[in-house]
């Protein structure tokens, strides 16, 4: 179900709304089927951002428009709604299909499991269509993966800035630490996480 | 330290019994794969690996992606030689094994040993690799055994489909190559993608039993430094030479109109031509006119008496090199040269004492022979009246005994 924003922006800071983006564990999203490697990571930016291109987009691989992407989140987070802006002569993604908490989805699992929800989406080039999700199940979210498989008629499946809107809650839900090996200290493993996600964000 | 899952597949169809890789064409290929297997886990120690047969009765998966290096090594002993390769289905049970794997973390990776002829299109393994690379799996394909037409052409599409930004690699191992493992060392299978693996290479290479080819000259620059080092230095110094041959043989082209003269000097001329040659390699510097200034002098020596300290000491040097051949280019030039100035050039002494004024090249020289401390007082005199008075004869035999 998409809303349209009945209101100017000027007044309402849409912005704010869509923070969830500074929950993100930038460095762990992954992509599949993505022509260039980690440019996935491109299209998570603040919601003014969202039609600056100029950080590159995400493309899936010439004649196949299937695009999964993981995301990560520093901290578990409730999702109120998402928004995509998809490319222009049909490759936004036509559809959306949502899994949370599962690590390592490839392409079969993702077409033969159910979905949490899944969305039928428009073609959205200005980023003012959202996508309200099921509330109550989309609490407590450590990742989430999204499914597009198909597109509206174009080779490739481009899609320029996801966005989430919702409220991040200070707990983690994934406890086993990340293990690391050191006859020497190595100080590029142990790089401080100072501009991490932090504070709540609030949602109107 | 990349983490990594991989599996291995391994070809044990009948024409593995081949004996063109020595002992036979399995054990090279078990021994590639323990080094593999001890490469992967010593990289990170997260990683893990897995095997599976892609012939006998039916793929089957020997050890499933784990970082126990003995149970790896374990699975590859009572292995069965016999039927026939199935490569698309080999790959495929690979990725399924890849996708069960425990770390979701872990980067996915395939290595195929395909020994045996492919019996699929090019289209249908172009697919297979699109389906790969979709799954963000790499692919190392490992070419050796049968030349079957067509399939090293094969191969190179299935990785080129599968591959992205520079992940997938194929090695070509003809029999004549030697070991598999050794020649797999040196590869980007090994050292994945120009990362820690060469640290490992190396070492591997120097523990293992034949130990000797990993290295460019066949010798471990730890354990004998020296011979190392006069090694790549005679290597560089031919490569000098060749260059320098080269340069002739194009200045050769331009003056075609060349003399056919005498051949009753050839002997000589051809003597001190290869002495000028060996002469400039000592120089180390490529100038066409110190290399023709050289030529002319040691052309006025064959003209004029003989100099026997000055041959003498250029025999020392001669010593020193591998042979020389001789091309007809190089003689018609010395011939024409000969014609056009047949004056000794006093430059000539220059060059020798550029030569062995060079420190840091006689220094090299002089750490490289066995026996001679360069250290010693009475080397370093020598030296330095090697640098002072060329002229004088006498310093050349003694310095001929080195």
């Amino acid at each position: 179900m998409a809303c349209v924003h009945d209101h100017s922006c000027e007044d309402h800071d849409c912005s704010s709304d869509f923070s969830l983006y500074k929950h993100i564990d930038i460095p762990r999203v992954s992509a599949l089927n993505e022509a260039t490697t980690g440019s996935v990571k491109s299209v998570f930016k603040s919601w003014e951002q969202r039609l600056n291109s100029s950080g590159g987009h995400l493309e899936s691989n010439d004649g196949d428009p299937e695009l999964l992407v993981f995301i990560p989140f520093t901290s578990d987070v409730k999702i109120k709604s998402i928004s995509v802006v998809g490319g222009a002569d049909g490759t936004s993604p036509a559809k959306m299909r949502a899994f949370i908490n599962r690590d390592g989805i490839d392409f079969s699992d993702a077409q033969s499991m159910q979905p949490v929800q899944e969305w039928d989406l428009a073609e959205n080039l200005e980023g003012l269509l959202e996508y309200q999700t099921r509330y109550s199940k989309f609490q407590g979210v450590g990742n989430l993966t999204l499914h597009f498989p198909e597109n509206f008629g174009a080779d490739t499946t481009q899609i320029q800035y996801i966005g989430l809107k919702g409220e991040a809650t200070q707990l983690k839900r994934d406890v086993v630490a990340t293990i690391v090996y050191e006859v020497t200290p190595n100080p590029s493993d142990h790089k401080t996480r100072a501009d991490g996600g932090g504070g709540l964000s609030h949602v109107e | 330290m990349v983490l990594e899952a991989t599996m291995i597949c391994i070809d044990n169809s009948e024409y593995t019994r081949n004996g063109d890789y020595s002992p036979n064409r399995f054990q090279a290929q078990a021994d590639a794969v323990n080094l593999i297997c001890g490469a992967k886990t010593q990289s990170n120690p997260e990683n893990t690996v897995g095997v599976l047969t892609m012939a006998g009765k039916g793929v089957r998966v020997l050890v499933t992606p784990t970082s126990d290096l003995g149970k790896i090594l374990a699975c590859m002993h009572g292995l069965d030689v016999g039927g026939e390769m199935n490569l698309a289905a080999g790959i495929q049970v690979a990725q399924l094994a890849l996708k069960h794997r425990q770390n979701k973390k872990q980067q996915q990776r395939i290595i195929v040993f395909a020994g045996s002829p492919v019996n699929y299109d090019k289209k249908v393994l172009e697919a297979i690799g699109k389906k790969l690379k979709k799954n963000s799996v790499a692919l190392d394909v490992v070419n050796f055994g049968e030349e079957d037409d067509g399939k090293p052409e094969k191969l190179e599409a299935l990785v080129a489909s599968v591959n992205n930004s520079d992940s997938s690699h194929i090695v070509h191992v003809p029999p004549s190559a030697g070991a598999l493992s050794d020649v797999l060392i040196s590869t980007p299978i090994f050292t994945g993608d120009g990362e820690g693996g060469s640290g490992f290479a190396a070492a591997a290479a120097a523990a293992a039993a034949s130990g000797v080819s990993g290295f460019d000259f066949g010798v471990d620059p730890n354990l004998e430094p020296e011979l190392a080092l006069a090694l790549r230095v005679s290597m560089e110094e031919e490569r000098a030479r060749q260059e320098a041959a080269a340069k002739r043989a194009a200045e050769e082209a331009s003056r075609q109109g060349g003399e056919q003269s005498s051949n009753s000097q050839d002997a000589t001329m051809t003597e001190n031509v290869s002495v000028g040659a060996l002469v400039d390699e000592n120089k180390r510097n490529d100038q066409t006119d110190n290399e023709t200034a050289l030529l002319e002098q040691a052309l006025a020596m064959s003209m004029d008496d003989p100099r026997s300290s000055q041959s003498g000491g250029i025999s020392m040097l001669d010593a020193d090199m591998s042979d020389a051949t001789m091309e007809d280019q190089d003689l018609a030039l010395a011939l024409q040269m000969s014609v056009q100035d047949t004056a000794a050039d006093p430059t000539s002494q220059t060059e020798m004492s550029e030569v062995l004024g060079d420190r840091s090249f006689m220094s090299d020289i002089i750490s490289s022979l066995p026996g001679v401390d360069a250290n010693d007082p009475s080397v370093r005199d020598l030296l330095a009246s090697l640098r002072q008075g060329e002229k004088k004869n006498d310093d050349k035999p003694s310095d001929e005994e080195k």
